[in-house]
């Protein structure tokens, strides 16, 4: 049943995409956030769904399109060159059959933010991709966030949708998610032209808002503590009366402590007590052995190489009953094949200086390209123009959330973090040329008072 | 077989929020449809003093006051 109506419903969609085929555009975008094939039982898994929608998105937009808007930038350069720099890596790759199970879906992902900003040419293409990524990623927060409500989380625990440890269905990648968008959220309740932002919006807005502060404290990812905390930090920087901000946010975080749970609290802890925590430390000991691995490997392992990893390393015993027992005051951890839990390390361990080099200017980038575009327009401060600024703040702090964040979670390449790259450069780009266009204007207006 | 384990006992919740955001998906979707501005906007309306390379533009013929101009 459940089969039949995501089949209807994703029908229905391409029948209005037909119409405006820009909408191929979002409904892949759809595809690839909720993963509708994912929650079918065998309907929707044997039809090539991402393929076809990507078929008709590609071609209607180079045969149909008008391309006279469309706009390059260097950034879609770099992230071709990351395609190509990925899939050299993985013909040369150590772990062949994993790294090319990995490059199936890592291509698509870059080929898609490479393919976005050309297609992203007017104001309301910008905001209905904005919206589209908000609201598909809604799907997995609001259940999260009401299951957490409910008293269902709990690390690994929790369930989103399904029980899969992928994707944005893994508890660190959606904590890290959910806490990137509220910026883009916010956005909307005060400047979105789709969904006007009247009273019904902002209270489904903060609604959001919360279920997206839960999804940490639901999946107790460690990842999503300091997510919140950097969003509270970035918040500060455009706040309008910083020290009622600062004690609001304090009293708000002190009024959340008794309702968190135990557990949830206990994890937060071990942030600071990483030395005795078993994951922390093995974390450490991965980065060290890519580091290891990169001085003699710097172009990279290709993706997964991590599973060639065997390490081996001291805790300290916190248990006093322990230490008693044995006398030992610390004990030996031998591990093998453990992922990088940090993007840096991920990109650094599988495509090396370069391919980190590439992923730091297409993420870094998309920080400093906002920064100019929010000054600017500040400067500029025209009235048509007073939702650019914003837009440009949100997305910067989405991708400094993110920044942070994957410092503790292997997603370098996670698709829904370079649609938001995509999105950046598609507003950069369609910026650039407005302004051109608006300069031109005058140029020709002032050639039009000494014509006449 | 996932899906078997999410129809578990979250599977109202879960069908709560995909109704939610797949409806209110499908409304955006509509209101695209039948907005002019989603292909092609109007050009922005001139800078009300130049900006960017309008800005560093020496002053030419056409920057002069009208009254220098045979037409003016």
């Amino acid at each position: 049943m459940r089969d039949l109506i995501f089949l209807a419903y994703i029908a229905g969609l391409m029948l209005l995409a037909f119409k405006r085929p820009f909408l191929f555009t979002l409904i892949y975008a759809y595809l690839d956030i909720v993963s509708p094939q994912r929650l079918s039982y065998f309907l929707l898994n044997s039809i090539p769904l991402s393929l076809i929608v990507f078929g008709l998105a590609f071609s209607s937009f180079f045969l149909i399109e008008d391309k006279k808007n469309v706009r390059f930038a260097p950034r879609i350069a770099m992230i071709a060159l990351l395609i190509v720099y990925c899939g050299a890596t993985t013909i040369g790759a150590e772990e062949a059959v994993a790294a090319t199970e990995k490059w199936s879906w890592v291509w698509k992902a870059l080929l898609f933010a490479a393919f976005l900003p050309l297609t992203l040419h007017t104001r309301l293409r910008i905001e209905a991709l904005a919206l589209t990524m908000v609201i598909c990623a809604s799907t997995l927060i609001v259940t999260g966030g009401i299951k957490t409500l409910a008293g269902g989380g709990g690390y690994g625990v929790l369930v989103i949708l399904i029980n899969n440890n992928s994707g944005l269905f893994e508890g660190s990648t959606i904590s890290c998610v959910a806490i990137a968008i509220i910026p883009l959220i916010m956005w909307f309740m005060q400047h979105g032209t789709i969904i006007k932002p009247d009273w019904k919006v902002k209270f489904y807005g903060i609604a959001l808002i919360g279920a997206c502060l839960l999804i940490p404290v639901g999946t107790q990812a460690r990842t999503g503590i300091i997510c919140i905390a950097i969003l509270a930090m970035l918040l500060l920087r455009y706040a309008r009366y910083r020290f009622l901000y600062l004690g609001a946010a304090a009293l708000f975080g002190l009024a959340a402590i008794p309702f968190l749970p135990s557990s949830f609290t206990q994890r937060a802890d071990t942030i600071k007590n990483y030395k005795t925590d078993e994951s922390a430390s093995t974390r450490i000991q991965v980065w060290s052995w890519t580091w290891d691995y990169v001085k003699e490997h710097p172009t990279g392992g290709g993706f997964e190489i991590y599973r060639q990893n065997r390490i081996r390393y001291k805790i300290p015993i916190t248990n006093p009953e322990e230490i008693a027992m044995d006398g030992r005051t610390s004990k030996d951890i031998v591990d093998q094949g453990r992922a990088f839990h940090s993007s840096y390390f991920e990109m650094l361990g599988e495509q090396g200086f370069p391919g980190l080099l590439l992923w730091l200017l297409i993420n870094l980038g998309g920080i400093w390209r906002m920064e100019i575009v929010q000054r600017i327009y500040r400067k500029r401060n025209r009235d048509d123009e007073k939702w650019v600024s914003p837009l440009a703040t949100a997305l910067q702090n989405g991708q400094i959330i993110y920044m942070i964040g994957s410092l503790f979670v292997g997603i370098a390449f996670q698709p829904f973090i370079f649609m938001l790259v995509g999105l950046q450069i598609g507003l950069d780009t369609y910026l650039k040329r407005r302004r051109e266009e608006a300069a031109f204007s005058t140029l020709a207006a002032r050639a039009g008072i000494t014509a006449s | 077989m996932h899906a078997v384990t999410a129809m578990g006992g979250n599977a109202m919740i879960d069908n709560l929020s995909i109704l939610l955001s797949h409806a209110l998906l499908a409304y955006v979707f509509w209101i695209l449809v039948n907005r002019d501005d989603l292909d092609s906007e109007a050009p922005p309306a001139p800078d009300p003093k130049p900006q960017g390379f309008a800005k560093k533009r020496p002053l030419g013929k056409m920057d002069k006051n009208p009254s220098d101009t045979p037409n003016a």
